[in-house]
């Protein structure tokens, strides 16, 4: 058909009386037939037939050019769509209870993918995302072993790399700097950067410049770059800004640039500051701190870089021949931000995605259901001539239409449940600022909709509904052809063992994540946590140059606390547990020396301060703590977990014993161990034990890593309540030092499980959805059996059968639908499971508890759904149904 | 009166083919429905079977290509009636039409002569 024929019936469409003056014209051609008619010899009566014999059949010639100005397929729709209308409103207790199951499957679909659309999908909201990749170096002979650059391996790869149009470098690790000069001193986060790090990211500030190349050397002036927010927050989004000066940690940073609003590195998403990191000339090859970043010039592929790289860290290696690390790895930037949330995030998908089936087959239920009803109306629209198309075209715009309803409130209750997700999400789920409901997640909803309208709209047809098989039957007002109804029994049946299969695997799910975040909770993270509170302490370079300096304020602001009230003991600590590890170092025992060419084991090291295992209450061993009489001891002291203890002198005592830590070559320094504590949990509770090394902090070397540290108290009142008087304690002796990140440990064990227990919530919640939409749909095909076999039910009682005969049929019939469904969910479970065994802690995937009981449990609550259709069987009166018959 | 050929000895029309008529017999002015009708017969010698009916939606077919254009008149024996003439547009398609009819034509004319020459042999 041509566009201009689409034209004009375009515009006859708004315009519905179609040539009105059709019957005139084709009257008036009658009229002169006949006139001929007459003319040539005819009766008047005779010319009339003749004519309207030549003409044909009147009514359809008009129909047929009327239908000549029609859309038809949009007509038919629009017609469609207002009957099926008619029908919502008609069935309103089908409708809604369709419409609600579909809106809570469709709605957590929609906020789990907008979720998952932001985070893994989406790509990074920098230019080319794809040229942007991150840089590793690994031991050629041990690849499994990753680290990434030192100061060495950076400068070697940024002035010799060929491959990058830049190349920079960021400082791993959380970081606050101290900004001194406002009201009172603030940690604000920020990480440290090289001069190229918003050319790699190729986002300009929007204010002022970013680092020129080369001014990331020592003796240099200190820079910083400002966030937006930070900006407008602090500074009332001065203009004159640029140039002005900020004191963080002690030095005086002057302001280079402001950048644009919604900029945010996506590593850390809560970033304000990026003052320019300048880098020493390194004399040593570790520690391993900067992460670097590069984009790939236009031509140049990963490979290339790679091998570009590889060669860098080669000469690198020759450099520092006790170093290891002779190659190089890159890896796209985005596995960097997004990593280990990917997998959590598809598998919460799956999980919704599970949900949205099992609303889908309630509705398909529900349909079926009223199907059944409707088939009278079907059969009288067959006979008077519908065809199988287009009444399937019928039901479907009506199934579509619920779909797209449910979708429209889905899409709602995920707007809700999105700004839910975001509040709840534990920290540490990247580009938790990007998610929203945007363009891409409204065509994934109207897909899914449209999907589930089809999939539950072609239940009823697939089994007989506008058939031509018995439409007679049906108009009789007989009974179904019992064939048919067997038919669709079987159908219903199928959808309910889905169903339950289903539902069991969501909740085996949930059952192993219950279990193992009980267990979880209840691990001890190596110590008492009641009654302690901690804050972190940073002590600027500027203020506290030397050794000294450090020792004199800790064991000052020690002694002040220690007689605060209340206070029972204080310590410090550079790493604190549950899980904020700052440090690991190499080390050597003398009788296990590592294999040749393989990385020396690796251990946690943290300094403390003397009353630290006092304070959190961990158990000596053996030997003895550190005592005032350590202070200025030539050599070097180490007290030992009872995991290093067991691992690396078995069958002997290590107290006494010498070993070597850091870079060890035939002159590093021999340590001595004088005391064995029992183990503490600095990487998670869910970690297994590690080998633990303490040093006072106090020793040459440790002072100066020992600027930022955690203050641990224990209190005989309320912790929380002490923060005032803690805060007040480190201000007398600095007031411009802040005591940051103040929270009790009861608090940080919570926040140290909030992942998991995020992912066992999500879980739960999917699956009690689950759970209800099958209890919901098993009864609503119990009842409905029950009701349709009233007269059945009549007459076996009229002929004798109990009540309890009855009671054990319909009964026996739900629960043996229900235990096969169990069965097969058991099966798929065992496959599944499988899926989450990275989250379970002290949990088998094939928990036989937990299989066990949620086998019960969804047993018990479909047999509670089947009682209750089949108690009202039983209430069935003989007589009633006969007579009404 | 002229004898009328009875119905079953008529030709059933080509699909597509009465547009085609239609527009020819609007070459010599304006006509009427009726006058369609009674040109399409007189021209083919009453071998073709119209009925008058089918004329109505080939008509609103034909005004919405734009091939012709309609306005209400009197006709010789003083009846009002509908008026359809001729567009250039469809002029043009008159055209078309009957130069693609004819290739037609003579193409289905080659395969049935070569079949019927091939019979002789």
């Amino acid at each position: 058909m041509s566009w201009r024929r689409q034209l004009s019936k375009l515009r006859k469409l708004f315009n519905r009386q179609t040539p009105a003056d059709l019957n005139e014209e084709m009257r008036a051609h009658l009229q002169m037939e006949e006139d001929e008619n007459r003319d040539a010899g005819m009766s008047s009566e005779e010319a009339h037939y003749a004519a309207l014999r030549r003409f044909g059949n009147v009514t359809l010639a008009a129909e047929k050019s009327r239908d000549m100005w029609r859309w038809h397929s949009i007509e038919i729709l629009l017609q469609d769509i207002r009957y099926g209308l008619r029908q919502i409103w008609r069935s309103p207790g089908f409708a809604l209870s369709a419409v609600l199951t579909l809106m809570l499957g469709i709605g957590a679909n929609t906020a789990i993918f907008s979720v998952v659309n932001a985070v893994v999908l989406r790509p990074l909201p920098y230019p080319e995302p794809d040229k942007i990749v991150a840089a590793y170096l690994v031991n050629p002979r041990d690849p499994a072993f990753r680290t990434s650059h030192g100061i060495a391996d950076f400068e070697a790869a940024h002035d010799r790399q060929k491959s990058f149009s830049s190349f920079a470098a960021v400082e791993q690790g959380a970081s606050y700097f101290t900004w001194t000069g406002g009201k009172e001193p603030v940690q604000v986060p920020g990480t440290a950067v090289t001069a190229e790090f918003f050319s790699v990211l190729g986002v300009s500030p929007a204010l002022g410049r970013s680092f020129a190349a080369g001014e990331d050397v020592p003796g240099r002036e200190h820079e910083v770059v400002l966030s937006h927010a930070f900006w407008q927050q602090h500074f009332g989004s001065d203009p004159l800004i640029i140039g002005r000066t900020l004191t963080l940690d002690g030095a005086s940073h002057t302001i280079v640039g402001v950048m644009p609003a919604g900029f945010h590195f996506g590593v850390r998403d809560n970033d304000d500051l990026w003052p320019l990191r300048q880098l020493p000339t390194p004399r040593i090859r570790p520690p391993y701190f900067l992460q670097s970043i590069g984009r790939l010039k236009p031509g140049v592929n990963e490979a290339q870089a790679q091998a570009d790289l590889s060669n860098i860290a080669a000469d690198v290696q020759r450099q520092f021949p006790q170093s290891e690390y002779g190659e190089a790895r890159i890896e796209p930037f985005k596995n960097l931000i997004v990593g280990e949330a990917r997998m959590p995030l598809i598998v919460l998908l799956g999980a919704v995605v599970l949900v949205l089936l099992i609303a889908t087959v309630n509705v398909a239920n529900l349909e079926i259901a009223q199907a059944s009803a409707r088939d009278r109306e079907m059969a009288i629209r067959a006979a008077l001539g519908a065809g199988r198309g287009r009444i399937a075209r019928q039901v479907l715009t009506e199934s579509i239409l619920l779909a797209a309803l449910g979708g429209i409130l889905g899409l709602l209750l995920a707007y809700g449940g999105v700004t839910l997700l975001r509040a709840l999400a534990p920290g540490g789920l990247p580009r938790l600022k990007e998610i929203t409901v945007d363009g891409q997640v409204l065509a994934f909803t109207a897909a899914v909709s449209l999907l589930c309208g089809v999939l539950f709209g072609l239940a009823p047809l697939m089994h007989g509904f506008g058939s031509r098989r018995n439409q007679a039957e049906t108009l009789r007002g007989g009974a179904q052809n019992l064939n048919e109804q067997r038919e669709r029994r079987g159908l219903r049946n199928a959808l309910i063992i889905l169903e339950v299969s289903l539902s069991l695997v969501l909740l085996v799910g949930a059952g192993l994540l219950l279990r193992s975040f009980e267990r979880l909770t209840n691990t001890s993270p190596g110590f008492n946590s009641r009654s302690l509170v901690s804050g972190l302490l940073s002590l600027p370079k500027a203020r506290y140059p030397k050794e000294q300096h450090i020792v004199a304020f800790y064991d000052q602001l020690l002694e002040r606390i220690q007689h605060l009230p209340n206070v029972t003991s204080a310590g410090l600590t550079l790493s604190l547990p549950p899980d904020l590890l700052n440090l690991t170092n190499p080390f050597f025992v003398p009788s296990q020396p590592p294999s040749p060419g393989m990385s020396p084991p690796v251990a946690v090291e943290i300094s403390v301060s003397l009353d630290y295992f006092r304070t959190l209450g961990v158990p000596l061993l053996r030997g003895r703590f550190f005592t005032d009489s350590d202070r200025g001891r030539p050599d070097g002291i180490l007290i030992i977990n009872n995991t290093m203890a067991q691992r690396y002198f078995p069958n002997q005592d290590p107290v006494g014993q010498r070993i070597k830590t850091g870079d060890v070559s035939p002159d590093t320094p021999w340590e001595a161990i004088v005391g064995v504590v029992s183990d503490v949990k600095y990487t998670g509770l869910d970690s297994g034990p590690e080998p633990t090394l303490y040093v006072p902090y106090f020793e040459r070397g440790w002072t100066s890593f020992s600027r930022e540290m955690f203050l641990v108290v224990r209190t005989s009142g309320d912790p929380k309540a002490l923060a005032p008087a803690l805060r007040a304690a480190v201000q007398e002796l600095d007031s411009n030092m802040p005591l940051a990140d103040i929270h009790t440990m009861d608090e940080l064990l919570s926040n140290s499980v909030a992942q998991p227990r995020f992912r066992m919530l999500l879980i739960t919640i999917f699956a009690a959805m689950a759970l209800l939409l099958a209890a919901v749909g098993i009864f609503g095909v119990m009842a409905y059996l029950v009701s349709r076999r009233t007269r059945e039910i009549g007459v076996r009682m009229a002929l004798g059968a109990s009540r309890g005969n009855v009671m054990g049929m319909v009964l026996g019939e739900g629960l043996r639908i229900v235990l096969i469904g169990v069965a097969i969910g058991l099966v798929e479970a065992l496959a599944l499971s499988r899926l989450i065994k990275s989250w379970l802690f002290n949990v088998q995937p094939v928990d036989p508890v937990t299989f066990l009981g949620v086998s019960l449990m969804v047993i018990v609550v479909a047999a509670w759904a089947c009682y209750v259709p089949a108690r009202r069987a039983t209430k069935v009166d003989p007589i009633v149904t006969l007579r009404y018959e | 009166m002229t004898p009328r050929k009875q119905p079953e000895q008529r030709i059933e029309l080509v699909y597509g083919t009465l547009d085609m008529l239609i527009l020819r017999t609007l070459r010599w002015g304006p006509t009427h429905g009726h006058g369609i009708a009674k040109a399409i017969e007189r021209m083919s010698d009453e071998n073709l079977k119209v009925e008058h009916g089918s004329l109505y939606p080939a008509l609103q077919r034909l005004q919405q290509e734009g091939w012709i254009a309609a306005e209400w008149g009197v006709s010789k024996t003083n009846r009002r009636a509908k008026y359809y003439r001729l567009t250039s547009a469809g002029r043009r398609q008159l055209l078309n039409e009957t130069s693609r009819w004819e290739r037609f034509v003579r193409a289905i004319a080659g395969v049935l002569g070569g079949a019927r020459s091939e019979e002789a042999k």
